[in-house]
């Protein structure tokens, strides 16, 4: 009879060899090390890190001065090994700069929306039928609204640039995390083992910490993940129609919207910025499966 | 046999004959264009989106009492007789200008031009409560025509205008007031409406209208200038605001022509046997420089020219690849009305460090400036990259620029106000391209104090007395060298008191493929599309 | 659930409520009027400000928006400030264009990402799962706009096999083959969205559910495979239907950024129309329809969570 695979016992040595199980957070740390595609995400994205960090020390050239003479070089050209851009530009530096914009416009909008999206999402779904009609259907006037309306409203207050584009992405990415946790939150509230514990009169806050929190945080992780590429792109999109970083700042999602018409003279020096997104959202993806993997794991009481 | 190849011979003859197209067949075809405009420009014979509209949806369709010279591409584009045959000043009363209408011209329903038809679009655009009031086409025609302030009829094809004041150059602005059918707009009952079944004077009419996809136009068979019917069957335009897009367009079959094509796929274009047709026009892109704001760096004259020498415009044009040209005034340096400003601004870092150093700047104490640039907008070529080549250009000279990017809408906003105003971020200079040389009357509109923002088009507020007294001296002239020599010396006095940045010309760059013929790029933001043909 | 969703409806239209004051207060917190847009550069403050008074937008703001309300209750979105064309006509044929690409997209999209999560998911370790979480992490990891600039490139500039841009004849619907391949490119660059993000949420709810104690119990049962896929599916449709319901709305929003590059005039090319002309009816108007097609969507999605799984109680 064809078995379903569940997880792989091999992956959970405590109980391949018999042993009693450790503290959950031991063991999530435990089975990531084991792990190695997970590990070697890990170290890709800690390398683009670091080379956002230690942009001044990396970077060949300065990643604002350019020459109409040396414009859009191949990849290869002495001095600049990853070509030049339209104004002349080198690439490799612009790059390195250009992470800690990305990085930034990717994540910290994230975080903003997980955090409060999380939260309101759980007090949604936990709360009684007045305060989650309430705080949903708030929720439901924002998820309602045009991003890019919000976004040159916010330009028109505060101007154009990064804040902008943190401003805007947090709001719009509140909404979908609220109605995510809150759903996966009232799934989980239902289930036995929460009304086992209420039973047995244990407090909330503690419910929600041992019960809730761990089921909901696997599936809120994951898709908080798939947004942080999500958040490059659109940031990519806003400075496509003017509204994010502006010139000459290096950022990936300006850099490739800038280098489109290049298409046509050097396509490879034109794809070199959606390459570093490419590979930024997919170490951020692998991880938070990895991540979720090794939370997710039941041991056998 | 001899018989065999006699009568092979006489039908091979008659085939050949019947293969060959008849001698006076007009070569026809449809045209296929991509614009860069985001909308199709309104139908009703009051096109929006700026100059395009007016190329497109303007003088293909409708006319005015004058008309462009679009024949020739060796210089700019001048005005010509076009619904009016001819016009004079009043002898008695220099406000006035007689109007003698053309005869024999039908619009496209077939009922006829005359001075009736003239008065009533008078009446649409100007007199609130006509019947035919139309508000944005009055305020269009308002912004380009100010100067008219009565009009009546004399006799069935003359017609009397008034002004203010005497100005010389009034007919001029004449050329961008056009005019639509009465009848038709009776049968259609509101502009909404006529604007589906629009009816014009042109050597085309409109013959479908989709809004945001296409809008076709077809030939006027009875157009009233018999050496300008078109020889296209029909002209079909489509907006389409993304460069690349455009470009795609055209190299995959779907249209036949567009609109300013990205400058880096200009080698690849011609490469793939596509056509770039370039040719000056009076197009400036230049920096508008704040005059109004009191700590302004430019109200040292010594500043403002070295700007001027300190930009490398032959490196602009090699960023741009060939589609633009030096700008050293308003006027190119061949237009005859450039005249001989005793400041040539040819690049000279020396010259403009120099003049830096004179007035107190240097390495140590640089100009610090902040200028206001769009991301798009009609007619402002690609001012992200451009703007950035000039910020590290200018850097040499110890100019230390910075940008306020902006969207197009939040420019215009800007420019209807003082300098000073809030909406103008309290930037130093615009980067605003517009057409202002296209002939004298948009020339004024910029530099008067009359025209000071938000009354008129001079955001900066700059003011010249010199320039002032030309002005005056040219509204109230009649003579044409006269006013010739003096719009050459009011075009050196705004050269030579630096009041832009004049950086480059555009050169009005389209791609087309082979099969378009009989296209001469004018020297004018208009085309002609009368004498084009698909092969 | 009659009760339900009678309560919901009438909280829509509270919503609706909201969504168009803060969109009225917001358009008029960027600078510019439409008209400042329409006329051109040189006309005077004066001109401009005459034609305001045309329009009624001198009046003071609350009073331009309760004319704008009222007339909405009557049924009348208004008037295109640039086009002087109805607001109604106009938005739903654009939503038409855009529901030619949303639907298909849609389909695609939650097909592929749903099947591939579900197999990566049942494959869990194995080769297939990182196969598949691959798959669909690339598609929401490309900036699917300029993918699509690279499709356009590749299939219709170097290889002419598919068409540019446009809707061509048959106006968007795919009534014959020649039609339907001005969709192929659009649908697909649309896609890869919402299968990604598809995929992965359904991966992980599958693999929450499998590491439960009730598979392994039905298969003690003796149930067959497809049975047991079919409970553990059931399980995980709930969220992954709220995520569906989010996808589905942001497509029919319209992606502006797909539409610029194909030159499709949808929803999202109407709407960014709108916001960059500052054209304040067709905003307002735009906002309200798309807005009460977002909560109809959510409600849908509540109350099929609400029936297939009966543990969640609303």
């Amino acid at each position: 009879m064809t078995e379903i695979s569940l997880v792989d016992p091999a992956l959970v040595p405590e109980v391949a060899a018999g042993l009693e199980p450790r503290g959950y957070w031991q063991g999530v740390g435990e089975r990531l090390l084991r792990d190695r595609v997970t590990l070697a995400v890990a170290a890709v994205l800690a390398v683009i890190i670091l080379l956002a960090v230690f942009a001044p020390w990396v970077a060949t050239h300065d990643p604002l001065q350019g020459s109409v003479l040396r414009r859009l070089k191949p990849v290869g050209t002495p001095g600049y090994f990853l070509g030049t851009d339209e104004t002349g530009r080198d690439i490799w530096s612009r790059l390195v700069y250009g992470a800690r914009l990305s990085l930034i416009c990717g994540i910290t909008p994230v975080l903003f929306a997980t955090m409060i999206g999380g939260a309101l999402g759980l007090i949604a779904g936990i709360s009684g039928r007045f305060v989650n009609m309430a705080v949903m259907r708030v929720v439901d006037v924002f998820y309602a609204f045009p991003s890019v309306l919000l976004a040159i409203a916010i330009c028109g207050v505060i101007g154009a640039g990064i804040g902008n584009t943190i401003l805007s992405l947090s709001v719009v990415f509140t909404p979908p995390i609220v109605r995510i946790t809150e759903s996966l939150t009232t799934q989980v509230k239902n289930r036995d083992f929460v009304e086992a514990a209420r039973a047995s009169a244990a407090p909330l806050l503690s419910i929600i910490r041992h019960q809730i929190v761990p089921n909901v945080l696997g599936g809120m992780l994951v898709y908080a993940t798939s947004l942080v590429s999500i958040s490059i792109i659109l940031s990519a999109g806003l400075s496509f129609l003017g509204l994010g970083v502006t010139p000459p700042n290096p950022e990936w999602g300006l850099m490739l919207n800038a280098l489109r018409q290049a298409i046509f003279v050097n396509p490879i020096v034109a794809a070199l910025p959606g390459v570093a997104i490419v590979i930024t959202s997919l170490c951020f993806n692998l991880l938070s499966d990895g991540l979720r993997s090794a939370m997710d794991i039941k041991l056998p009481a | 046999m001899i018989w065999n190849i006699q009568r092979a011979a006489m039908v091979a003859t008659a085939a050949l004959i019947l293969a060959m197209p008849p001698v006076a067949a007009k070569a026809g075809g449809t045209l296929r264009i991509a614009m860069t405009a985001s909308d199709v420009p309104t139908t009703t014979g009051a096109p929006d989106n700026g100059f395009e509209g007016l190329r497109f949806l303007g003088y293909p369709v409708y006319e005015g009492l004058l008309l462009w010279d679009l024949t020739r591409a060796d210089k700019p584009a001048e005005l010509r007789p076009g619904l009016a045959e001819s016009w004079e000043q009043d002898k008695n009363d220099k406000t006035k200008w007689i109007f003698h209408l053309r005869h024999g011209v039908k619009f496209h329903d077939g009922s006829d031009f005359n001075a009736d038809a003239v008065i009533w679009n008078l009446d649409r655009y100007f007199k609130p409560d006509a019947p035919q009031v139309d508000p944005t086409g009055g305020a269009f025609a308002r912004a380009r025509d100010p100067w008219i302030k009565s009009y009546r009829k004399i006799d069935d094809f003359t017609v009397e205008i008034g002004n203010p004041r005497p100005i010389s150059y009034f007919p001029n602005a004449l050329v961008y007031l056009f005019f639509s059918s009465p009848a038709q707009f009776q049968k259609a009952g509101s502009w909404v409406e006529f604007a589906k079944q629009p009816s014009g004077t042109g050597p085309f009419k409109i013959t479908e209208f989709k809004p945001r996809v296409s809008v076709t136009l077809a030939r006027n068979e009875q157009y009233w200038d018999k050496n300008r019917i078109p020889k296209l069957d029909k002209v079909v335009l489509f907006p389409m605001p993304e460069a690349t897009t455009r470009l795609a367009a055209l190299r995959s079959g779907q249209v036949d022509w567009i609109e300013v094509p990205p400058p880096d796929a200009v080698p690849s274009l011609k490469a793939a046997g596509f056509e770039i047709v370039t040719n000056s026009y009076p197009h400036t892109w230049p920096w508008v420089l704040n005059f109004g704001k009191p700590d302004s760096p430019w109200k040292d004259i010594r500043v403002r020219r070295a700007l001027n020498y300190c930009t490398n415009r032959e490196g602009l044009v090699t960023l741009l690849n060939g589609l633009a040209e030096p700008a050293y005034g308003i006027y190119h340096k061949t237009d005859p009305y450039f005249g001989h400003p005793k400041e040539q601004y040819t690049y000279d870092p020396d010259k403009a460090k120099a003049l830096l150093k004179e007035a107190g700047y240097g390495p140590d104490k640089p100009v610090a400036a902040k200028v206001m640039i769009s991301n798009s907008g009609s007619g402002q070529m690609l001012p992200l990259p451009m703007n950035e080549y000039l910020q590290q250009n200018l850097k040499e000279c110890n100019f230390d620029i910075s940008f306020d990017v902006v969207d197009w809408g939040t420019m215009l906003v800007a420019t209807r106000n003082p300098p000073t105003a809030p909406q103008a971020h309290g930037v130093d200079a615009m980067n605003i391209s517009l057409a202002h040389a296209t002939e004298f009357s948009r020339f004024t509109t910029a530099f008067l104090t009359s025209t000071f923002a938000p009354n008129g088009f001079n955001w900066q507020h700059w003011s010249n007395p010199e320039f002032e007294a030309l002005v005056s001296k040219i509204e109230n002239s009649s003579d044409p060298e006269e006013i010739a020599a003096d719009i050459r010396r009011a075009h050196e006095v705004i050269v030579d008191d630096a009041a832009w940045l004049f950086i480059v010309h555009d050169r009005n760059p389209r791609a087309m493929t082979k099969h378009v013929k009989g296209f001469t790029s004018a020297q004018s933001w208009f085309q002609d599309l009368t004498r084009v043909w698909m092969e | 659930m009659a009760q339900f969703i009678t309560l919901r409806l009438l909280h829509t239209i509270l919503i609706l409520f909201g969504v168009s004051v803060v969109t009225f207060g917001l358009i008029h917190l960027i600078p510019g009027n439409p008209l400042d847009i329409l006329l051109p550069p040189e006309a005077p403050k004066e001109v401009v400000e005459r034609l305001k008074v045309e329009f009624g937008f001198d009046k003071p703001l609350y009073l331009q928006y309760f004319a704008w309300l009222g007339r909405v209750v009557r049924g009348n979105l208004g008037t295109s400030v640039f086009t002087g064309l109805p607001v109604t006509g106009e938005l739903f044929s654009a939503l038409g264009n855009t529901l030619c690409l949303a639907v298909p997209a849609a389909l695609v999209g939650f097909s592929l990402g749903t099947t591939f999560g579900t197999l990566a998911a049942f494959n869990y370790g194995r080769a297939l799962d990182k196969l598949f979480s691959i798959i669909t992490i690339l598609g929401l990891s490309m900036p699917h706009y300029w993918l699509a600039i690279v499709l356009v490139i590749v299939l219709a500039v170097l290889w002419p096999i598919l068409p540019a841009v446009g809707m061509g004849s048959g106006g968007g619907l795919p009534t014959s083959w020649e039609d339907a391949r001005f969709l192929i490119l659009p649908v697909v660059t649309l896609s890869m969205i919402p299968m990604g993000v598809i995929g992965r949420m359904v991966r992980s709810t599958v693999l929450e559910i499998l590491s439960q104690e009730f598979p392994t119990a039905l298969q003690a049962k003796g149930l067959r495979r497809r049975r047991i896929v079919w409970h553990v599916l059931k399980n995980a449709a709930p969220p992954a239907m709220a995520v569906m319901g989010l996808q589905l709305g942001y497509l029919l929003g319209g992606s502006i950024l797909v539409e610029t590059v194909f030159n499709w005039p949808g929803s999202g090319q109407f709407m960014n129309l709108a916001i960059f002309r500052r054209d304040i009816p067709v905003l307002q108007g735009t906002v309200l329809v798309l807005a009460s097609f977002f909560v109809l969507i959510n409600l849908a999605v509540d109350v099929a969570q609400a029936l297939i799984d009966p543990r969640i109680r609303r």
